[in-house]
């Protein structure tokens, strides 16, 4: 049951699912947004009616994409307020009431759009306590769905929104509505800590959420200090795959023994060659039932931890492998380093050197030549970052990520 | 594009050295087996030049050479850059 008098609070709207309002709209609909308040709305609209549709921020209209929609029946609408512009489709096709497109991120190639439902979506089952969330994630995205589909789901979850070019002060906001809850992913939290430590602290945070990263046990214990009776969970989902890994007890990855688990309609989890393989419930239609996820395992001391991209984890040292996620692991354990990114780089005579960004804590004072020193007594000597350069800041893209 | 001098070049080789805690002699004509400058440092180094110009070298540009002395690794980075 839709609960339409959970509250949102967004810079373009403020007020109940039910005082939104909805969109006049073709049954079958790719709706690009500017903010988040039209992404509710289109949200609602299709909550409320027996309809197709897709959401998007509008950033992502590319040429290639809407020509490839219209082509496919989706009519492409473009929002303003309240009003909306719509392109209709140039392929005629009866609409799939229910379905719900999402776009993948293209991180890895073109964009893909896969199917789900509302349903689909709602992945949080059972009595949830009654909470403000914070969802700073693009509209549309699946992690933005997550959140949406918890306010429209559970009564008493109230979302607010974070703009984009509200990301640096979102504490502040996040203090003065009242939220309780956040989810964001681990670039996200870090970049808050450093950046607002004074505000966060004063958060009455009782549920923190990271995913769409891999969560290492640093960030966790950080905010595990700031917040010491707040729940910390991290959550593995993908627009594929979707939410597929759960883990509440405030240590990173999962345990050993989950591996080729077969529980009710839980997802099954597999290691293929270091690969994470799901058969998920909540995947999309369409995709093949063990899903090859693209992401890279480690087990150690009993926990299978997600350690980074298996396109770009491994850099290849005139022929010696380093990974890319260790040498992070290594520089996020020294004491000054707050955030690091490791990358491999086209290089003459090895094809490949390590290199690396890091954001110190504030304070502090360590150089590069101490960092490297510090990578050398730990690491193989191929795999010392031998380029290393130090932020100011945490960058952070419209998708919370660093791509790391 | 603007270039780095031979000198330049030279004293970039030395700081790459001097973060292994190594020594760059004064004598160009030192082997590199003998002052242990090898793979990784000749590598580092032309990502340093790189850096340093702020644009993309063609590494290929050279072609092959035997590049066993100081003097043949600041030919190359000094052919490199106007390739």
């Amino acid at each position: 049951m839709i609960q339409g008098s959970n509250r949102i609070v967004s810079r373009g709207f403020t007020g109940t699912w039910e005082e939104l309002g909805t969109y006049d709209l073709p049954p079958a609909a790719a709706v690009f947004v500017r903010d988040h308040a039209e992404g509710v709305r289109a949200a609602w609209t299709h909550a409320t009616s027996e309809r197709e549709t897709l959401v998007a921020s509008v950033s992502r209209a590319d040429d290639d994409l809407v020509t490839d929609m219209v082509g496919n029946g989706l009519a492409i609408a473009h929002t303003e307020g309240s009003s909306v512009q719509v392109v209709p489709a140039t392929a005629a096709r009866a609409p799939h009431p229910g379905r719900l497109w999402l776009l993948t991120s293209g991180s890895t190639g073109r964009p893909k759009r896969v199917a789900h439902t509302l349903t689909s979506l709602t992945t949080v089952k059972g009595d949830q306590p009654a909470r403000t969330w914070l969802c700073p994630y693009t509209p549309g995205a699946y992690a933005w769905w997550q959140v949406v589909t918890l306010a429209l789901a559970h009564p008493g979850n109230d979302i607010v929104f974070v703009e984009p070019d509200q990301l640096e002060d979102w504490p502040q906001l996040a203090l003065e509505t009242g939220v309780t809850a956040a989810s964001g992913t681990p670039t996200f939290w870090r970049q808050a800590i450093l950046r607002s430590g004074d505000t966060m602290a004063q958060l009455p945070l009782v549920q923190i959420t990271l995913g769409g990263e891999p969560v290492d046990q640093g960030i966790l214990d950080r905010l595990h200090e700031i917040y010491p009776q707040a729940r910390i969970s991290w959550i593995y989902a993908s627009s594929e795959a979707g939410a597929s890994i759960a883990v509440h007890d405030g240590r990173a990855g999962f345990p050993e023994a989950w591996l080729e688990r077969q529980t009710g309609d839980r997802p099954r989890l597999s290691v293929v060659d270091d690969e994470l393989v799901i058969e998920s419930p909540y995947r999309a239609e369409g995709m093949d039932r063990d899903l090859h996820t693209g992401d890279r395992i480690e087990v150690r001391d009993g926990r299978v931890l997600i350690v980074g991209r298996l396109a770009s984890d491994e850099i290849n040292v005139g022929g010696s492998k380093a990974s890319a996620s260790a040498v992070r692991g290594a520089l996020l354990d020294h004491p000054a380093v707050a955030w690091a990114a490791v990358r491999g780089r086209k290089a003459p005579l090895v094809g490949h050197m390590v290199t690396a960004e890091v954001v110190l804590e504030p304070g502090a004072t360590a150089t590069t030549e101490e960092l490297a020193a510090w990578c050398a007594e730990r690491l193989p000597e191929y795999a010392v970052p031998r380029r290393l350069k130090i932020l100011a800041q945490i960058p952070i893209k419209e998708s919370l990520k660093s791509d790391v | 594009m603007s270039q780095l001098s031979r000198e330049q070049i030279r004293t970039m080789m030395g700081e790459v050295l001097a973060n292994q805690g190594k020594e760059l002699p004064a004598d160009d004509s030192a082997s590199l087996d003998a002052i242990g400058f090898r793979s990784l440092d000749f590598s580092e180094l032309a990502l340093s030049v790189e850096d340093e110009l702020g644009t993309e070298l063609n590494f290929d540009a050279p072609g092959l050479r035997s590049i066993t002395t100081v003097s043949d690794v600041l030919d190359f980075i000094e052919q490199l850059q106007s390739a």
